[in-house]
């Protein structure tokens, strides 16, 4: 799923066109069951693209100072080889995937944009103070989490492998993460209220079902990254943790059955691009800081130009206008 | 200049300097018992002797240590504490003053060497002074400077420390009269000055009222070595503050003296450290450190510096602590101890 539909509408442009829809056919790696669903529920395609990139996005910020970057190895194949190799990496990128499709269906619902789906009709809160309406039209959270759901987990599901195979452990690890990466979404939902008695007070509120803020989402799962369990198959087949005296994994956590790999040098293999070229922070002691994110190669320093906005004069009415100023500022690169 | 000899605790090697500055910092010397702190009598007869030779000491230094009973201890006491007082300062850093890769750390001129000599010095200074004022010593006793009679203070029952005869012992202890041109040798002097110096800063007058119904209308002083956690926070300080340095020469007078990039208009106090060459990140194990594979953390806070991006492990730890405490009369608290499960987090080794 995660190599063609995410780039494309850029290849695409008729995508662009209200009405058209992109044909399942031509849509490439797109499992069979993916391919049938996609056939039956035409209008959603588009969007589980935009979940897609989105989780992309969120993938390149929250690594953005690492030496893997979640950088996409060339235009075809957004996370490439590294989704070959069951490391944490890879089950970031699949937890932070499936919570972009959750987000991005979830929100079409909300906005009419599918047939099939409408505002939520998640129940009202049971702690929710008694004078507060219950309505508003809220994420239809329900409606995105089973639709992704099916969606994504298709593709594992419909293969099977021997018990005890190292694919069978690839598939239920993909599974859990996939279920991680949607929990989280669910978890991080709040009720949202408008304040609408007279005069604008508080007399009269109306709440929701609100998702949170997708940049949240995108911290829980970095931080869930951070505690994965390393896992591998026991005699009968399951996935069970390699070391039993650490905590197992609840099924908000993610797990992965092989070390990463070294990502200071390009290999192609494993789809690191390596740290080469890549901009490091000279006074920091932490993973973007020139010692650790060079791998012990150096640096070399340059200055750069960098345009930015300043003198900003806030004009009546209403808006700002800022000059731009350049200024020399010394950077840092990787040999 | 190496000087390696055998003993029975292995090959034992002087690093750099035939002045043996470095008393306890090896990590070769028998840390494995380490002494117990002092029991209240002074040492008795010939105990000593055997002590000062199982140490791994120069000639002079041995002689030293012969001719004064009590200093055998005080180097014990003085390793002892120099070494919890690393560990305490460095607990949340990459560099843990682990002993392992001790040796090859002192060959070089970083950061965390300059922070042993300091430290070590500090801490010899620091129990020197401490067991002249508890009588530990034949040759000091209470500090004597102007100002305090001895008489007086005996009779009010008040013992100064005696950092003065400690700096001018350990002048002749470590040999720093003769510091040769070398920059290893000149930094490693500046860092144990500095050691010493602060010690000194953390001396402190304290005085005690007993006049007329508790007035200070009269009062005994004293001055008072403040606890050594306060200079081992000052020196880590210090550490976080070092300043790089190189040798230049003296157009002037032709000497050598070390220079660095200037801050503040001068190039370095004599209260800086300073240091030759940048740290390796002590993340991977090496000669020098172990890795922090195994590390425990704090997960909010340290965690994240610590492991190197590796992550970390959440395992579950039974601990017992005392809870439900009362007085009972009179006079001693009687606790119950609780047992409670607390998440411990310690990081990843790949």
């Amino acid at each position: 799923m995660h190599t063609s539909l995410a780039m494309n509408p850029l290849l695409i442009p008729e995508a662009y066109i209200i009405g058209a829809q992109p044909l399942c056919s031509q849509l490439v790696g797109l499992s069979q069951g993916q391919k049938k669903l996609c056939q039956l529920y035409q209008d959603h395609m588009q969007y589980i693209g935009e979940g897609a990139k989105t989780g992309i996005r969120e993938c390149q910020y929250q690594f953005r100072h690492r030496r893997w970057n979640c950088s996409t190895v060339d235009n075809s194949s957004v996370f490439g080889r590294v989704m070959q190799i069951g490391s944490r990496e890879t089950a970031f990128t699949y937890a932070i995937s499936a919570a972009g499709v959750v987000n991005a269906v979830s929100r079409a619902c909300r906005e009419g944009e599918l047939s099939s789906c409408g505002c939520s009709r998640a129940a009202r809160p049971k702690d929710l103070p008694r004078d507060w309406l219950w309505g508003g039209c809220g994420d239809n959270l329900n409606y995105g989490y089973r639709f992704s759901k099916e969606f994504v987990d298709a593709r594992e599901r419909e293969k099977s492998y021997a018990k005890g195979s190292f694919e069978s452990a690839r598939l239920m690890m993909n599974l859990h993460n996939n279920e991680a990466g949607r929990r989280t979404v669910s978890d991080l939902a709040h009720v949202s209220c408008k304040c609408h008695g007279v005069s604008g007070s508080c007399s009269l509120k109306t709440c929701w079902l609100q998702l949170a803020d997708f940049r949240k989402v995108g911290e829980t799962l970095k931080e869930k990254y951070d505690s994965a369990a390393s896992m591998k198959l026991n005699s009968r087949g399951k996935l069970v943790q390699r070391d039993s005296k650490f905590n197992p994994p609840t099924s908000h956590d993610l797990v992965y059955i092989e070390s990463s790999p070294d990502y200071c040098l390009s290999n192609q293999s494993t789809g690191s691009l390596g740290t080469v070229g890549r901009l490091c922070n000279k006074t920091s002691e932490g993973m973007d800081g020139c010692e650790l994110m060079c791998c012990g190669r150096g640096y070399d320093q340059y200055k750069a130009q960098i345009v930015e906005r300043c003198h900003c004069k806030f004009h009546w009415c209403c808006y700002v206008k800022c000059k731009r100023c350049t200024k020399t500022v010394d950077q840092f690169v990787c040999k | 200049m190496d000087t390696c000899y055998r003993n029975d605790s292995g090959t034992t090697c002087f690093l750099y300097s035939q002045d043996h500055q470095n008393v306890g910092l090896t990590g070769r010397e028998p840390l494995v018992f380490l002494p117990a702190p002092f029991s209240n009598e002074p040492p008795t007869g010939k105990v000593h002797l055997k002590q000062c030779e199982q140490m791994t000491l120069a000639r002079r230094q041995k002689r030293l240590c012969r001719r004064e009973p009590g200093l055998a201890e005080t180097l014990r006491e003085s390793v002892r504490l120099s070494l919890l007082e690393c560990r305490y300062q460095f607990r949340n850093e990459r560099w843990n003053c682990s002993l392992d890769g001790r040796g090859s750390l002192l060959k070089r001129g970083f950061k965390e060497t300059a922070f042993l000599l300091a430290v070590s010095s500090a801490a010899l200074s620091h129990a020197l002074a401490k067991a002249c004022s508890s009588g530990r010593m034949e040759r000091c006793t209470c500090d004597d400077s102007p100002g305090i009679q001895h008489r007086e203070a005996w009779q009010w029952g008040v013992c100064g420390d005696n950092l003065k005869y400690s700096t001018k012992f350990l002048k002749k202890f470590l040999g720093q009269k003769r510091v040769s041109k070398d920059l290893r040798a000149q930094i490693d002097s500046h860092n144990i000055n500095v050691g010493i110096r602060a010690v000194k800063s953390g001396l402190k007058t304290t005085c005690k009222c007993h006049g007329v119904s508790g007035s200070c209308a009269v009062r005994t002083c004293w001055k008072q070595l403040s606890p050594f956690h306060d200079t081992g926070r000052l020196l880590k300080f210090r550490y976080d503050t070092a300043l790089r340095v190189l040798s230049v020469t003296n157009a002037a007078t032709g000497e050598t003296e070390l220079a660095g990039p200037r801050r503040h208009g001068q190039s370095h106090r004599s209260t800086d450290l300073v240091f030759l060459e940048d740290s390796p990140s002590f993340c991977r194990p090496s000669r020098y450190s172990p890795g922090t594979a195994g590390r425990s953390c704090a997960k909010d806070t340290s965690c994240q510096s610590l492991c190197c991006g590796r992550g970390y492990n959440t395992a579950m730890h039974l601990t017992t602590l005392s809870c439900h405490c009362q007085v009972r009369w009179c006079c001693h608290v009687e606790c119950q101890t609780c047992v409670r499960e607390e998440e411990v987090y310690t990081c990843k080794n790949t």
